[in-house]
């Protein structure tokens, strides 16, 4: 019978149409929006993910998130090495600066200042040039999306300079990075340039970046550095969901695409819930006369479920397909979307919600259809 | 000839007709059907006692809501009586619930509607092949059996139609065909000519009684279609939920005539 079901369904082709697309266009807006989501949260942790060789970071007591931090005495940095299961520690300096091109194209610039023998905390994948060139007097490191904004038009090439606070800078190196949350444009310097461009105190310790010996895992370690330090110490995975936290609980953000998260099942359920209602309706006589016949509430309970299950499946998959195609093309000459991508999870969740959308569009029909007596049929 | 009551007591036979009578196929005794209750309950069968024999074909007529398609409702199964019992080639269909009474259906009563109730998606044979497939046959079985029946009922160029592309007429011959393709022994047709133009109507019972009469099967046909009445082995005419009259050929014949 389920053969059956799927002839009536593909039979009332504006129906089925009707709901694929309800389906569909709910699944489409609760993956684009949800991983939009997802890629505004891992921006906010991006430099936290691109510092692939730390596992710890140490900041001020005060600080809650990676984007706003109180400077440290340069002194901390002993101190921390010192401390049981470290292996090595480094300083890193954070701050948001403003950056001009020799054309005038003024831009809001992250730089951060990474140790000048180890240069731990900057990014490795490379696109043009060395990180070794950062030796040379005024050298820089920009992201490619960063040097795209700061000279367009303009291909990419080592030797560009520009100003950051009045001071001259050079393109040393292009690398690839993990997009930020609050600036397009990221630079990395050595910490005592990224110190003098900002023009700060003597205070700039933004963080103590560190890893923890082989074999310790970075969370004890991390609670060994508090314990001898005062200081605030987390692991990277501590560190990043605590940034997580901290934008959900203190923007906006999260209500919003909550809302239109919401706004996809509502469009899910109520879309095809009532053509699925017409479409039973349409059809009640025809199950009337199926049950008259012979044909049992269980088999008629299976037919509905088969028809909502191929709904559901159509329309997910070609959610699930024009996603997948957003995010293959659009993040490639957006900037604004730049790293964003569809998780797995996102994927896997939407299909879990499209059976519970599909239940309940269902379940109206399904109950009208269970109890429909099938003495209707002589009726006229 | 008496049987059991469902209070367990003796069946008073209805009312005899002469001549020589197969067998019944079908008894029903004292059933009663009520609807609403307290002061909207309405009594529309006031203790039916009727015998349906095999190889015969019993018309059941009488004005609109005289309780015709009620009595058919309860003798197939797919309503409930308030009192009474129905006896169906030995089983009491009255006594059965549930899945007991769906299975039942499905195995032993054909079913032909007003309306045909064909399933506008499906071929002619698709359509004609459901009450094998909700047995459980293989679509080929219930495909071939399918094509029999509708070949034997002259769709042979019709099989993958859609009712949509069918006139009334063919459209009935395909519920005539869903309805005898699963071989049950009671076939219960309501209004089947009611859709249909005289010559179709005609027809199409032509083709039902070559079809469907035969022993051990029993047809009843609820219709006010007097041009078929010749059609008609007996007739059961009702009137206010009781029967009226009970006819026999000969006697439908003679009404015919006059």
């Amino acid at each position: 019978m389920n053969k059956v079901a799927l002839k009536m369904l593909f039979g009332d082709p504006t129906k089925c149409l009707g709901l694929v697309f309800g389906v569909a266009f709910a699944s489409l807006l609760i993956m684009q929006q949800s991983s939009i989501f997802v890629g505004i949260m891992s921006r906010t942790s991006s430099i936290i993910y691109d510092a692939q060789e730390v596992n710890i970071w140490v900041m001020d007591p005060s600080v809650q998130y990676v984007d706003a931090n109180r400077p440290m005495r340069d002194t901390e940095l002993s101190r921390i090495r010192g401390a049981d299961g470290v292996a090595w520690a480094a300083p890193f300096f954070k701050a948001n600066t403003g950056v001009r091109s020799r054309t005038g194209n003024l831009q809001t610039a992250q730089i951060i200042g990474v140790d000048e023998a180890t240069y731990i905390g900057a990014p490795r994948r490379m696109v043009l040039g060395s990180i070794d060139n950062l030796r040379c007097p005024d050298a820089i490191m920009i992201d490619r999306t960063g040097y795209k904004l700061l000279f367009p038009d303009t291909p990419l090439e080592l030797g560009a300079e520009f100003e950051i606070n009045d001071r001259r800078a050079v393109v040393a190196a292009i690398v690839e990075n993990s997009a930020a949350f609050t600036s397009n444009i990221t630079i990395y310097t050595t910490y005592s340039r990224a110190v003098a461009y900002t023009n700060n105190g003597r205070t700039q310790l933004s963080f103590v970046v560190a890893r923890a010996r082989a074999g310790l895992s970075p969370e004890s370690v991390a609670r060994a550095i508090e314990e001898r330090t005062g200081l605030k110490a987390r692991s990277s995975d501590e560190f990043r969901w605590d940034t997580i936290k901290y934008i959900l609980a203190n923007t906006g953000i999260p209500i919003s695409f909550g809302a239109v998260v919401t706004l996809g099942v509502i469009v899910g359920v109520v879309v095809a819930g009532l053509t699925f209602n017409m479409f039973v309706a349409e059809n009640i006589k025809q199950f009337a006369a199926l049950k008259a016949i012979g044909v049992t509430n269980m088999t008629i309970l299976r037919m509905v479920l088969v028809q909502a299950g191929v709904v559901g499946f159509i329309g997910y998959s070609l959610g699930l397909g024009i996603v997948a195609r957003f995010f293959d093309t659009v993040p490639k000459h957006a900037t604004g979307l730049r790293g964003f991508y569809l998780p797995w999870q996102v994927a896997a969740g939407m299909a879990a919600l499209t059976v519970v959308i599909m239940l309940i569009a269902s379940s109206l029909s399904l109950r009208r259809v269970m109890t429909v007596d099938p003495a209707v049929v002589f009726r006229g | 000839m008496t049987t059991d009551s469902p209070q367990g007591g003796a069946m008073t036979p209805p009312p005899a007709i002469a001549g020589s009578q197969p067998p019944a196929a079908i008894r029903c005794r004292g059933i009663v059907k009520e609807f609403g209750r307290g002061e909207t309950l309405i009594r529309v069968l006031h203790g039916i006692d009727l015998d349906v024999r095999e190889n015969e074909m019993t018309f059941i007529v009488g004005p609109s809501g005289c309780g015709k398609t009620t009595l058919i409702s309860i003798i197939a199964g797919i309503l409930s009586a308030t009192a009474g019992a129905v006896d169906l080639f030995g089983t009491r269909v009255t006594s059965l619930k549930g899945s007991a009474l769906v299975k039942f259906r499905r195995d032993n009563i054909g079913f032909i509607f007003q309306q045909f109730n064909l399933l506008p998606a499906l071929s002619a044979l698709e359509n004609a092949a459901i009450p094998l497939i909700a047995q459980g046959a293989s679509e080929s079985v219930a495909n071939a059996a399918a094509r029999r029946f509708l070949i034997q009922l002259g769709l042979e160029k019709h099989l993958e139609k859609f009712p949509s592309q069918m006139s009334g007429g063919q459209q009935q011959r395909v519920a005539i065909a869903r309805a005898l393709v699963h071989e049950p022994r009671f076939i219960v047709c309501d209004e089947p000519t009611a859709s249909l133009d005289a010559a179709s109507g005609r027809a199409a019972i032509a083709l039902l009684r070559d079809a469907a009469v035969r022993p051990g099967r029993a047809v009843i046909i609820v219709t006010h279609d007097s041009r078929i009445f010749d059609f008609a082995d007996r007739m059961v005419a009702m009137s206010d939920g009781r029967i009226e009259k009970l006819s026999d050929a000969r006697e439908i014949a003679a009404m015919e005539h006059h």
